[in-house]
């Protein structure tokens, strides 16, 4: 008797899965593929958290990815990996549909929209979608700040927004960009770690208070939104950054989720 | 921008990582600066004792410019996160000791119980995580008084670090500055091979 049985570990409660398996090939994406003696085939999205070969139990711990979510948001980020670009570099960014910055690789993007406003002129951004991402490419020319925002319709109308610097040393004031449910920094500057870093939630233009917002950076391990804030009377909450990555603020309102991206940059 | 790295990211950079400790020694650091209107250190204008050699040395290393390398980081082995910074050009010195109890509260002692150990689970990564961000928070915005003790003291002075000769090692033919070379009977050794010897 060389099979063993295998169980999978959901909130903490062990469950079994497939008697007697004797056959386990770990895939792609943190697939494992499981056979019985029986014959019975399985695969299950999960880690093998614990083998108990003496007593032929193997505990696998479930994986749970964007998809599984209860909500899908759309986020932008720049291509590049020390938050801002220079002159005369080519400006490229990238559109994500996921939760918690972590991206859902099987969302299916279906003509979203993203536009660039620099200057009080907006204009329409060409976009490619590669494998589950849109990419957005401004060329060479850009110079100054701006902001890029993008929208996309599906189940819940999904906004996201990133400010978008060329060259050095921009202070410009902050307009927004005008989108229904909107994120704003209440100052546009050099966001650092060890600095409280303040925002505004708008609805419709004015300012929202008592909104929800939920914050998070790059690489968390957390499965959900690590911060979770609540706006004033002015529409305005801050959160102090401690993490090295970009944070992605994220707000919703009835059927509106609009996200906005903090580059750091230094 | 580029050139404009906070001395937070130049710590963090240097030292690899961020941790307790290290923030610990950008706190000092940044109040030295402050106190003594400090600007980083190109040339031995500035000299820091320290008494420990763990994190928080690498802050004083990457934002006051006082290095291993340049001679103007004088170590002391007492174990203690006692930091002398000196200023020449002022005539200054002040002696920055972090309190006792500065990182002995519930959420210092777990992030530390998490940090020594070997393996975490997912749950345990991310509740280190957490825990250092609010432990980040907590270091990042005490009050100055309520983490370190501060004064200043009369400190002496030495010379600045001196260029010595090279010599080479008669036994591994190596270079060695001539101040710990050894003279022997078959000549010139370095502290090395006169070890290998039998020497002490």
């Amino acid at each position: 008797m060389c099979e063993a049985n295998v169980y999978i570990n959901r909130n903490g409660k062990e469950e079994l899965l497939m008697e007697k398996v004797d056959r386990m090939i770990p895939g792609d994406e943190n697939n494992i593929f499981m056979e019985s003696i029986f014959g019975e085939r399985r695969v299950i999205q999960a880690r093998i958290k614990e083998m108990q070969l003496v007593h032929h139990r193997i505990i696998l711990e479930e994986i749970k990815t964007a998809a599984e979510f209860q909500e899908q948001e759309i986020w932008l980020t720049l291509d590049t990996e020390h938050g801002h670009f220079h002159d005369g570099e080519e400006i490229r960014l990238n559109l994500f549909n996921g939760y918690n910055m972590k991206v859902n690789q099987d969302h299916v993007f279906s003509h979203p929209q993203v536009s660039m406003l620099q200057h009080g002129q907006t204009r329409e951004c060409p976009v490619q979608i590669n494998e589950g991402i849109v990419e957005v490419n401004l060329g060479e020319e850009a110079d100054g700040l701006m902001q890029v925002y993008a929208h996309e319709s599906g189940d819940k109308e999904l906004y996201a927004k990133i400010f978008l610097e060329v060259g050095h040393h921009h202070h410009h004031g902050v307009e927004p960009v005008g989108l229904p449910l909107e994120i704003i920094p209440s100052n546009y500057q050099h966001a650092r770690m060890g600095e409280n870093y303040e925002i505004q939630v708008l609805k419709n233009g004015l300012p929202l208070a008592g909104a929800k917002v939920k914050s998070t950076y790059a690489g968390t391990s957390n499965h959900d939104y690590p911060h979770h804030l609540v706006t004033d009377e002015d529409g305005k909450t801050s959160l102090f950054l401690t993490a090295r990555g970009n944070y992605l603020f994220s707000v919703a309102d009835g059927e509106i989720i609009s996200t906005f991206t903090l580059t750091k940059s230094f | 921008m580029c050139r404009d790295m906070p001395p937070l990211e130049l710590a963090i950079q240097f030292h690899g990582h961020i941790c307790p400790g290290l923030l610990m020694g950008v706190r000092a650091s940044e109040f030295a600066i402050q106190h003594l209107q400090l600007e980083r250190d190109r040339d031995e204008e500035l000299l820091a004792v320290v008494e420990t050699n763990s994190c928080g040395v690498d802050a004083i290393q990457s934002i006051l410019g006082c290095t291993f390398g340049k001679g103007n980081l004088i170590f002391k082995d007492y174990g203690k996160a006692v930091y002398t910074i000196a200023s020449r050009d002022k005539g200054k010195a002040i002696r920055i000791a972090q309190k006792f109890n500065a990182n002995r509260n519930p959420l210092f002692n777990r992030y530390r119980e998490l940090n020594i150990k070997d393996h975490l689970t997912p749950e345990e990564k991310t509740e280190q995580e957490n825990l250092l961000g609010q432990v980040f928070e907590s270091i990042m915005t005490a009050p100055f008084e309520d983490i370190f003790e501060w004064h200043e003291i009369e400190f002496d002075f030495p010379e600045k670090a001196e260029i010595r000769k090279t010599l080479q090692c008669s036994v591994c033919g190596e270079g060695v500055m001539d101040a710990r070379a050894v003279t022997t009977e078959p000549g010139v050794v370095c502290p090395t091979c006169y070890i290998d010897q039998g020497g002490e």
